[in-house]
């Protein structure tokens, strides 16, 4: 189609379609894919520690963590729990000591171990310890955060000051503060809750999402280059952090010692902020193309005026017009969740991306922003001090069952114990999710007294605005914030289909061309490159991805750095990948490809039996679902990728000579001919009315 | 005025330079009226400030994907550039009348 001649909107829109698609194209199926993978992102990395596998809950983990805590931290200020759950096997202990008597000094030390920590979280395999490690003092942070905070204020070194504070924390308050108070839309009541404990599960890594999703901040992010590469925070980085976490199985109170690993935070932070560069950097690029993601889904809905009709029209074995009938079903069956994704996608990268509302509003002043947004909301109360006089801790699983009573849906997620062992002990028991989507992040907190087991105070959630509501709906619904599984397992789908949907679009491109190719007599280089790069990101991602599983599993187990090698591996088969599509034909190359990424991929269960994970047929029995759950997918998604390879294989270009012959009455031609335009984003009534 | 009519009169007609210009338009364009609704919004909505801020936003990610739709929907040139103008001289002055800092 050609803008300098006479065209129907929806021709311009066809024209738009076809190319906002393509342009980002791959970058956007790794989004996808990687995003979709990232909604069960805690699941992954417990499947990438076998160590971890077989802890099991008895329900009286509560007791021996307790035993535990008071064993290695007798001496700590805070003791903080995140339990197992539906998400996590394992309970993690982490406890923060007593301060230094010089107050400062010791907040400006905390600085820079918590700077450590940040680097586990820069590092995308420490990721998940950072934020772990985050979770050390929650609570706590809220006192440090507030007394650092204005003091940065007072010395006038905003950006600087954030940066410290930031880090000063740990990981939690690095999103708090870093992220978390520019943007602040979002995960607002997060920041106020002072470093609550994530969405709860026992996993900690869920602590941070709210707040790394939260989006950059406009601010400069020093390129961490120099701690990432250190990649320490993979296995608990520090030795002080490595000192103050523990993770331990429920049922044994035996302390494990899981593999470093990059997890699935590697993939859920590729897949909004890419690898290897600054970090707003790759939010701006995975910016920049959801906008153009949004752009082609509303134009491809324009286009498909019969879209209804569409969802219901599948003609197999048909070469384009199946392909067309794919890319239609997928990207209509799940369109209401396309265009949310990409919405709130845009909504969570949103402060950095439209800096422009906050530069009016605020003077530029995120933080202005985030103090008022907080101001909303309960601020923590301090902490209270200890009193000296020794008492014992009242038991925790009365408390614990009183919480449950209160909230039956959302479970408890994690306990802080303030002073323990003091007469002031005083314990905050938190829910594991949320109550509604629109309040994500505003977790109810109970605070019982540490000796006497009594309610002290149930802070307030504060009410959600409208404006607000929505967005916090949009950003929740994107990352899977929900209290049962059965939604996650949605998105989960409708994220395979979404990355169906953008995979066929690009084959398309291609197909779409045969026959400009036939009548050319050879392949243009454009083509070849669509070509060559089909193949890359779309198959060659997904043998890296598995690569990047097995990876997980053959590298020796105590490789220093062994997150970073995970990461390499991923990096390294996708370069192979790459060069294997340019040196073989197209459709050698996808067969291969594809062939090795399910073969890879259905394997992987057997690989976990066989390198200490526990089997399918063990973990399903044994109830262990996240194991389970995980080899599940990867054999129903290996043998999907199969079925794709013998289809692709199977595949003869109609024009060819000697395959099926082409559509003999006149009629079929020019049905053919409609769909190579419709294919092509040429629509045919352009050529009618041209003639 | 008439050399910029004349321009876009003969871009109209080279097919490549019309897609670039159009492209241009609505990647920079766009992403321009886009802010400038966010910078308008987030001062002169009628709510508080913080509510203020998210809904500019969202509404400018909208605006940003209405004007591709329309710089490229559109019939010409002339007409592609005036539907980002327009908006944008309105939102402009809307603006510069606005107090600064915003309602709060």
């Amino acid at each position: 189609m050609r803008f300098d001649k006479p065209r129907h909107f929806r021709q311009s829109m066809s024209w738009l379609h076809t190319w906002a698609g393509l342009v980002l194209g791959w970058l956007l199926f790794a989004v996808f894919v990687t995003g979709t993978l990232a909604f069960f992102r805690n699941e992954i990395t417990t499947w990438m520690q076998p160590e971890l596998h077989s802890a099991r809950d008895d329900g009286h983990g509560l007791e021996r963590a307790i035993a535990v805590l008071a064993r290695k931290a007798p001496d700590a200020q805070q003791w903080s729990i995140n339990l197992q759950g539906p998400r996590s096997p394992v309970m993690t202990l982490s406890w923060r000591e007593a301060p230094a008597a010089d107050e400062r000094r010791s907040a400006g030390r905390r600085g820079e171990e918590g700077g450590d920590a940040d680097s586990g979280l820069e590092a995308p395999g420490g990721r998940g310890e950072g934020a772990r490690e985050g979770n050390r003092g929650h609570g706590m942070q809220g006192e440090g955060m507030r007394r650092e905070g204005r003091r940065d204020r007072q010395e006038g070194t905003r950006a600087a000051g954030m940066q410290r504070e930031g880090r000063g924390e740990g990981g939690r308050s690095e999103g708090m503060q870093r992220e978390g108070m520019r943007t602040e839309g979002a995960p607002r009541q997060e920041l106020r809750a002072g470093g609550e404990p994530g969405e709860g599960d026992a996993r900690p890594q869920r602590g941070g999402e709210g707040r790394e999703m939260a989006m950059a901040a406009p601010q400069a992010e020093p390129p961490q280059a120099a701690a990432r590469q250190q990649g320490g925070g993979g296995g608990g980085g520090g030795g002080q952090q490595a000192q103050n976490r523990l993770v331990m199985d429920p049922a044994t109170g035996v302390i494990l010692q899981p593999r470093q690993t990059a997890g699935g935070n590697f993939l859920y932070r590729f897949h909004f902020e890419l690898y290897g560069m600054d970090r707003l950097t790759g939010r701006w690029i995975v910016g920049i193309a959801t906008m153009f993601m949004f752009v082609a889904i509303i134009s491809g809905v324009i286009v498909h005026r019969n879209i209804f009709k569409d969802f219901f029209t599948f003609r197999p074995g048909k070469g384009k017009r199946s392909w067309l009938d794919a890319h239609n079903a997928t990207g209509v069956l799940s369109l209401p969740f396309h265009v949310v994704i990409t919405f709130s996608g845009l909504l969570l990268l949103g402060f950095q991306l439209m800096p422009a509302a906050v530069v009016t509003a605020y003077d530029g002043d995120t933080r202005a922003m985030a103090q008022e947004m907080r101001g909303r909301g309960n601020a923590n109360a301090p902490l209270p001090r200890p009193s000296g006089e020794k008492a014992a801790l009242t038991p925790l699983t009365p408390l614990v069952a009183e919480a449950e009573r209160e909230w039956p849906m959302q479970g408890v997620g994690a306990i802080t114990i303030t002073n323990p062992g003091d007469a002031r002990a005083t314990i905050e028991i938190r829910q594991a999710r949320t109550e509604g989507l629109s309040s994500r992040g505003a977790a109810r907190r109970l605070v019982f007294d540490g000796v006497t087991g009594e309610v002290l105070e149930r802070p307030p959630v504060a009410e959600s605005s409208a404006v607000s509501s929505a967005w916090n709906l949009m950003t929740a619904l994107h990352m899977g914030r929900f209290a049962s599984s059965l939604p996650r397992w949605l998105l989960f789908a409708s994220g395979v289909l979404g990355s169906l949907m953008v995979a066929s679009g690009l084959a398309m491109w291609v197909l779409a061309r045969h026959k400009d190719r036939e009548t050319l007599g050879r392949t243009p280089r454009g083509h070849r490159l669509v070509e060559v790069l089909n193949v890359a990101a779309v198959s060659g991602l997904l043998i890296a991805i598995a690569a990047y599983f097995w990876g997980n599993r053959l590298l020796p187990a105590d490789l220093a750095e062994r997150n970073l090698w995970e990461i390499r591996v991923f990096f390294s088969v996708w370069v192979l990948a790459a060069l294997h599509a340019i040196v073989r034909k197209h459709k050698a190359a996808w067969v291969e490809q594809l062939t090795l990424a399910g073969v890879l991929t259905m394997l992987l269960p057997v690989l976990n039996g066989a390198s200490g994970g526990v089997h399918l047929g063990h973990s399903l029995g044994a109830g262990q679902l996240q194991v389970a759950g995980f080899d599940a997918c990867a054999l129903v998604l290996g043998a999907l990728l199969m079925f794709a390879a013998r289809k692709v294989s199977l595949h003869v270009p109609r024009v060819k000579p000697g395959a099926k012959s082409r559509p003999a009455d006149a009629s079929k031609a020019k049905e053919a001919e409609a769909v190579d335009e419709l294919v092509a984003g040429l629509p045919v009534a352009l050529k009618t009315e041209e003639a | 005025m008439s050399t910029s009519t004349r321009f876009v009169f003969f871009a109209d007609h080279r097919p490549w330079l019309n897609i670039s210009l159009r492209s241009v338009m609505a990647l920079f364009g766009g992403y321009g009226l886009a802010s400038l609704v966010a910078a308008t919004l987030a001062i002169g909505l009628p709510l508080p400030r913080p509510d203020a801020v998210m809904a500019a936003i969202m509404l400018a990610f909208l605006v940003h994907l209405l004007a591709a739709l329309w710089v490229f929907g559109a019939a010409t040139l002339t007409r592609a550039a005036a539907g980002l103008a327009i908006p944008a001289a309105l939102l402009g002055l809307w603006l510069w009348l606005l107090p600064a800092g915003g309602a709060a």
